[in-house]
């Protein structure tokens, strides 16, 4: 019974699935696959879930694509860790390189939705210098947008997922209030509250796409702790409830359990994609294709998408497709607390500190890091002291038993994009018949002087507050950007501002793949408003008969 | 050096020891008219009323506030209940404000049918035990916020011990010994309270608890992000009532406006309102009333809205001693 989804379509016959009530179902619009729709969207999470709700509603006929599963989180969503890997990425994929990445829970989602089903709803906005962190910061590359024009995507963002932050957030320039009061902290972030005021910097608690308050058919957020392997209660305002059926209203078709597996090319511009569904090939004509299927599946569906006239993938003249990946660190500093901590209560980061983000002196590396406080389940947590920290038996069972006096802080940590660090496609193919994707990837001194920083600075402030049995976890990476990054300049970037790719100017990607630089925070509020923007940009250009 | 755990259950004795006492000091029992049976006819009826003593308007003042002020220690008897047990009672001084309300509760309704026009010393002890109460659990509130990371930060106000609640027990002992000091005044031509005018000081007093429940409100309903519209009512109904209050209570010689009167009535109309509405809330909590054990404790508080409609009682009875003694 929880696995429907992942055997049969369920966004089809004319209606979809209403995750929000039970058994529900709302009206959907169809296409059929030999008309030519305005815009065919190549993934349904941050990216293209939100496109696809800001073309709908600006009145574009609409078909968006995903190779997962249409959810009903109230029915299908179980209190159970291992049963929750269904909402992540998991096909084979060849890692390599210095560092070699762990895929699927951390950085990859397979949903209606994306990877916003289980992520942590850590919403945050870059800091604005680093959009411009080669002219300002003096590393990585300039992003081709305006931070203010930004921000104000980012109070668009913020507004349709009714973010619960604080009354005032301490760093960065003044932004509106959230729509909603932040959430209760919990232990766990009572300790990161306490560690920073013990080292004499800011702290705030975190915003957090997860109503405090109702909303609509959304109950405020009971803390059941289950965030990162899906909300069952949908308190999380995932692109899934939020976005998908705005899209859907407005006239969009989303196809679920549809894996988009080619884009066609005639005479230089797009003229629709190859979807595997249902146990064969279709075809669905469009006028535009965007491509949002985050920084692997993305270049990967690129370059496999080659044909005579670009052998070498689409929008690649540049020859940067799949480059300049970057995967954030996210390493950590644990300790053992004398009172209850009972970190699985909530939502895994309730409290956080940029402080790391917006100081510049003091440091000896480029770029920043923010950390939270952590909530890791049980077998998360199991499998981080056994594959990281070697335990094993009966050590491992004598640590577990602390677990509800475990608190810890992690980092989310800013890279610099490396050309050498890539997606690339790998001989072996997978179970559409389709080349998987090799990715390579290796941290720099910088990167690792970073990580240093953060773990000495982090565990100073554990034991500033008398934790105990503090250890740092020295090997995780999060949130993956690059591989397709955005530019003023076709020789140097894949996309522009808009997102339009330089080569074809109805090929437009749409996702985290568009970041020239990672920065130093969570990326899902700043995909949102990218996709926003296009959104508007699209809506614009048309009106101006350039599109 | 004391715990704050020490130096709660210090208060809690001293306050018990002090109830203890006014129970020896003062009239144990309330005295209770031998009930009457039921009269037989519509004359009868007419003539056992004709026979009651006449009653003072100060009294009539004071059962009035007497009832205002039940009311309020209904609420907060009920709210503090559902609260501390919801914090577990993990501090034996949180038992405190039930106690203390439901002797208040109790002291009211004994008040209510107390026409005489003297002091009970039980009763008017009582009232002072609450308001002392009140204003000790606000030091506490505070002293607890004070203590968490932040400090007074928006999230310890939103979620640390309510500064606003104990404030209510002590509105409920302050009307409460406001009605017995009224009681005082029987066969004076001007009544007056600690020297000041009776009506318009009570004015003055219920308006001041309007202002500061509103306040209360405000910042709950903040923390709700006003997700519904109705959420404005208590903030933008009882602080106008408030208002016009104050103008009586500034206003002598003049008599109160008769729009003071009917605010009054709809403020009392929005915490019972707000009864319903929290009542609502809480079935928008995950699981509805079906989980009504959890969302209960979790949803908004359905027993504090009243304590408006206490507070506008008590406004009601300024006007109605305003009525009888234009000049107090």
């Amino acid at each position: 019974m929880f696995d429907e989804a992942l055997r049969k379509p369920r966004g089809k016959g004319g209606r979809a699935p209403d995750p929000m009530r039970v058994g529900g179902w709302v009206p959907m619009r169809e296409y059929p696959g030999d008309e030519e729709v305005d815009f065919a969207i190549v993934g349904t999470g941050a990216g293209g879930g939100t496109l696809a709700c800001k073309l709908a509603e600006a009145g574009f006929s609409v078909v968006a694509f995903d190779a997962g599963a249409w959810w009903r989180p109230l029915e299908e969503f179980a209190s159970d860790e291992t049963h929750q890997g269904k909402l992540y990425w998991t096909d084979e994929r060849l890692c390599d390189g210095a560092n070699p990445l762990k895929l699927g829970a951390n950085n990859s989602g397979r949903a209606i939705g994306g990877s916003t089903v289980h992520f942590a709803m850590v919403s945050l906005r870059m800091r604005p210098e680093r959009l411009n962190s080669r002219s300002k910061l003096g590393y990585g590359a300039d992003w081709p947008l305006d931070w203010r024009e930004m921000w104000n995507y980012y109070t668009e963002v913020e507004r349709a997922l009714a973010i619960a932050g604080p009354v005032n957030y301490p760093w960065g320039p003044p932004r509106p209030r959230y729509p909603y009061r932040a959430h209760e902290i919990n232990a766990a972030g009572l300790v990161l509250a306490r560690s920073c005021e013990a080292m004499g910097i800011d702290w705030s608690e975190t915003p957090l796409a997860t109503v405090s308050a109702p909303r609509g058919r959304s109950h405020p957020c009971v803390y059941r702790g289950f965030c990162v392997t899906g909300c069952s209660t949908n308190a999380k305002q995932s692109v899934l409830i939020t976005w998908i059926p705005r899209a859907v209203k407005a006239g969009a078709e989303i196809r679920d359990l549809a894996m988009v597996g080619r884009i066609e090319t005639n005479a230089g511009r797009a003229t629709g994609v190859h979807y595997y569904r249902e146990g064969q090939w279709r075809f669905q004509r469009a006028r535009n294709v965007v491509v949002a299927g985050y920084a692997i599946e993305t270049p990967r569906l690129l370059l496999n998408s080659a044909n005579a006239q670009f052998p070498d993938g689409l929008a690649n003249r540049s020859g940067l497709v799949g480059k300049y990946l970057m995967a954030q660190t996210n390493q950590a500093a644990w300790g053992v607390m004398e009172d209850e901590i009972r970190w699985y209560k909530g939502p895994p980061s309730l409290a956080i500190t940029e402080h790391w983000n917006y100081t510049d002196t003091g440091k000896d590396f480029f770029g920043g890091y923010a950390y939270m406080s952590q909530g890791p389940l049980p077998q998360a947590w199991a499998s981080t002291l056994s594959g990281n920290r070697g335990l094993w038996g009966e050590a491992l069972m004598r640590e577990m038993e602390k677990y509800n006096h475990q608190a810890g802080l992690k980092i989310v940590g800013e890279v610099l994009p490396q050309e050498a660090n890539r997606v690339t496609l790998a001989d072996e193919k997978d179970q559409y018949g389709l080349p998987i994707a090799r990715v390579t990837y290796s941290l720099c001194d910088n990167d690792q002087a970073l990580v240093k920083h953060a773990l000495d600075f982090m565990s100073k402030s554990l034991d500033a507050i008398g934790a105990t049995d503090i250890w740092t976890e020295d090997d995780d990476t999060c949130h993956l950007a690059g591989t397709a990054r955005m530019g003023d300049d076709p020789t140097t970037s894949v996309v522009n501002a808009d997102c339009r790719s330089w080569d074809i100017p109805n090929l437009w990607i749409c996702d985290g793949s568009v970041f020239p630089t990672v920065g130093a925070v969570n990326p899902s509020l700043t995909i949102q408003a990218i996709a926003c923007r296009t959104g508007d940009r699209i809506k614009e250009l048309a009106s101006q008969g350039t599109l | 050096m004391a715990t704050d755990r020490e130096i709660l259950n210090g208060a809690l004795g001293a306050l018990a020891i002090g109830a203890a006492g006014a129970l020896l000091c003062g009239r144990t029992k309330p005295t209770r008219r031998k009930r009457q049976p039921p009269p037989r006819s519509a004359m009868e009826r007419a003539r056992r009323e004709a026979e009651r003593p006449p009653q003072a308007p100060t009294v009539k003042a004071a059962r009035r506030l007497n009832r205002a002020a039940g009311l309020i220690a209904l609420s907060t008897l009920l709210d503090s209940a559902v609260e501390h047990y919801r914090g577990s009672f993990h501090n034996k001084a949180m038992y405190t404000p039930l106690v203390v309300s439901a002797l208040t509760l109790y002291v009211s309704y004994h008040g209510t049918g107390d026409r005489r026009p003297a002091v009970h010393r039980f009763r008017d002890f009582t009232y002072l035990v609450s308001a002392a109460t009140g204003f000790v659990g606000t030091a506490f509130h505070i002293f607890n916020i004070r203590k968490r990371p932040g400090g007074f930060s928006w999230q310890n106000l939103f979620y640390g011990s309510p500064l606003g609640a104990p404030a209510s027990i002590a509105l409920a002992g302050l009307l409460g010994f406001y009605s017995e000091r009224l009681r005082d005044n029987e066969l004076k031509r001007s009544p007056k309270v600690f020297g000041l005018r009776a009506g318009r000081a009570l004015a003055a007093l219920a308006g001041i608890g309007m202002v500061a429940t509103s306040a209360e409100a405000a910042l709950l309903h903040f923390r709700g992000a006003y997700h519904d519209p109705f959420m404005y009512a208590p903030v933008v109904v009882p602080p106008i009532a408030a208002a016009l209050l104050g103008d009586t209570a500034l206003s002598h010689p003049r008599p109160p406006r008769r729009l003071t009167r009917w605010w009054l009535r709809l403020t009392a109309l929005v915490g019972f309102a707000g009864a319903g509405f929290h009542i609502f809330g809480v079935s928008r909590n995950m699981g509805g009333w079906r989980n009504w054990r959890q969302n209960v404790l979790n949803g908004p508080p359905i027993p504090a809205p009243p304590s408006f409609t206490g507070l506008a009682l008590a406004g009601l009875a300024a006007l109605g001693l305003l009525d009888d003694h234009p000049d107090s």
